[in-house]
């Protein structure tokens, strides 16, 4: 049996180790034309703040990949061929497979700016991007961020952290404000407001880069201003790679679309990670979630569906945690608004509180999403809870006063009537 | 022989809080209740004792699952499962306090503390390292030395199931186990 796995990231290094494991005799080729070792993409944040050398990336020796027995090519995949069973190279060889994982991932959603030097533009999503922001940054320069997401937010902290001052350009009314909801995101604007170096403006976008001299940006905002900075980066979120798929014969959608055991629209073709369209845990509906908890669990639940180990997909859920000013930003679920129009919501405490502040979104009475700041230590339970859609009955009144303790999360069904009955 | 771990039998478990206590002893510096309590960075339990089924105390551990959704979540790849046989660890110096392994957890034993072997990071992910240590040295986890009631008990898997078989044959036929 041969194993092509296209893409050697989070859910393409989870598919080899479990193909290893479920086939150990299996022949194992890896196509991506990133060399090097092996690293966490996500830990390009904590280099670009300092907290991490950049060898620090780094989860694994050379030698990862000859241990797990895996075949790697150093190119790119242009095009699939389905129907033939092919994968093409961008060597033009065509690689043969008995069973095919897509785990090319996605690309930065590029920002939509004109201008002269609009590809001056940095994204943040792997290796390259760091080491082209690293490049230009200047300690006591300017610096304009695009996007108040949770990529914009980690590059605005870590270029604080560079000695450059930012302003953070949010095109919704505050930063966050979809990771979370409008309260925390006011109080992290409010923070940001006040944290020396940062410049936050918000319901504003670009419109164009120019050159502003001596190799400087200049940033055509829509509200009339300018801005001129040394560096220009834009977290705007991430598209599915899906775009060299376009003539496989493959289902494609938003993502790649995939059934409830990762396997696309051809039978010996697998999906998994950013650019998988696969059923959402809490909604049921297919969809993308970008994190890396999701990609790893797919790539290992998509190597035993290859290997003949029926292996059902129980769902993606979205979470998130990152620091924010001293304290932790969580989400679990369903927290976007676009995601939640007409569910019920609860607000516990307060950003700046004591027990932090805790957002629960209902729908029908049933537990989909949770957001908060500061909810670190019951972050398991309110996961937890989320993944099985508390009842909102469930939950006894005198815990909205006293979040804390986290037990009626976490107890098991038909615990809590009986304590509130108490 | 399968390698011996800690089996829980919450029936007998009566909430004393012993084994916290003891759990964070283990891993103070110190290794001392008396200095344990003055160390800068206080050492915190790794098992918890939590409200369980009919309002029972349930000691809840870490299950060291195999596959890890907690490792699976772990992006600096600081669960490690090459420090001991079968036990998933928390590497201090690789933990960056993301969050996600407590969010993958579906037992919620993992929290977040400064430890004494990170100082410089704010909060690292603790969960229970199966006193490793201890038990290469020839003991047994903190846990089940301070648990009276036999409610933890460091046992091979297999020879349990087989006491536990006898036991309840005893209990059905009269047989003595």
């Amino acid at each position: 049996m041969r194993y092509v796995v296209a893409g050697l990231h989070a859910a393409g290094r989870s598919a080899c180790a479990w193909l290893r494991k479920a086939d150990p005799t299996a022949e194992i080729i890896g196509v991506d034309p990133a060399g090097g070792p092996l690293y966490s993409r996500p830990l390009i944040s904590y280099v670009l703040s300092g907290e991490m050398p950049l060898e620090g990336m780094t989860v694994a020796g050379e030698d990862y990949w000859s241990r797990l027995g895996v075949t790697l090519v150093r190119e790119r995949a242009v095009s699939l061929d389905a129907g033939r069973a092919r994968l093409v190279l961008d060597s033009g060889r065509e690689l043969p497979y008995d069973r095919l994982l897509l785990a090319c991932g996605a690309r930065p959603r590029k920002a939509q700016t004109g201008g002269e030097k609009a590809g001056e533009l940095c994204y943040f999503r792997g290796k390259a991007d760091l080491a082209r922001i690293l490049e230009r940054v200047r300690p006591g320069g300017a610096a304009a961020v695009l996007g108040g997401g949770l990529v914009g937010f980690k590059l605005t902290m870590g270029l604080i952290k560079r000695g450059m001052s930012v302003t953070l350009l949010v095109t919704s009314p505050h930063p966050l404000s979809l990771n979370v909801d409008e309260r925390a995101g006011a109080w992290v604007g409010e923070k940001l407001a006040n944290a020396p170096n940062v410049t936050l403006k918000t319901s504003v976008s670009v419109t164009r880069l120019d050159d502003a001299g001596n190799g400087r940006l200049r940033l055509a905002l829509d509200d009339g201003e300018t801005l001129d900075v040394d560096l220009a980066a834009a977290g705007k979120g991430v598209v599915p790679e899906t775009g060299w798929l376009a003539d496989s014969g493959l289902a494609l959608r938003y993502g790649v679309v995939t059934d409830g055991f990762l396997r696309s629209s051809d039978e010996r073709v697998f999906a998994a990670g950013d650019l998988a369209e696969a059923p959402d845990a809490v909604s049921g509906a297919p969809g993308v979630n970008a994190v890396w908890p999701v990609a790893v669990e797919q790539g290992r639940v998509a190597a035993c569906n290859m290997a003949g180990v029926r292996t059902p997909y129980a769902g993606s859920m979205a979470m998130n945690a990152i620091p924010v000013f001293g304290t932790h930003m969580v989400s679990v679920g369903a927290v976007n608004p676009r995601l939640t129009v007409g569910c019920d919501f609860e607000e516990i405490g307060d950003p700046g509180g004591k027990y932090g502040y805790l957002k629960l979104v209902f729908r029908e009475g049933r537990l989909i999403g949770a957001a908060g700041l500061g909810a670190a230590p019951r972050l398991g339970e309110l996961a937890f809870a989320v993944k099985r859609g508390l009842g909102r009955k469930q939950v006894p009144d005198w815990w909205f006063r006293n979040p804390k303790n986290a037990a009626p999360l976490a107890a098991p069904y038909g615990f809590i009537p009986r304590l509130a009955a108490r | 022989m399968l390698k011996k771990t800690v089996i829980v039998r919450p029936e007998r478990c009566v909430g004393c809080m012993q084994c916290m206590i003891r759990c964070a002893e283990a891993h103070s510096r110190t290794k001392s209740l008396a200095s344990a309590i003055r160390e800068d960075i206080l050492a915190k339990p790794r098992i918890h004792i939590s409200v369980g089924p009919e309002l029972k105390p349930f000691p809840n551990k870490c299950r060291h699952c195999e596959p890890a959704p907690c490792q699976e979540a772990c992006m600096p790849w600081a669960i490690r499962s090459d420090i001991a046989e079968g036990l998933k660890i928390v590497d201090p110096a690789r933990c960056i306090g993301c969050g996600m392994c407590a969010m993958a957890c579906p037992y919620y034993v993992i929290r977040y503390h400064r430890a004494p072997d990170a100082p410089e990071r704010p909060a690292v992910a603790v969960k229970c390292d199966g006193c490793y240590e201890r038990v290469e040295a020839g003991g047994v986890p903190a846990c089940v030395e301070a648990c009276k009631t036999g409610a933890l008990t460091f046992e091979e898997v297999n020879l349990y199931i087989k006491q536990s078989e006898r036991r309840l044959a005893g209990a059905v036929y009269g047989v003595k186990a």
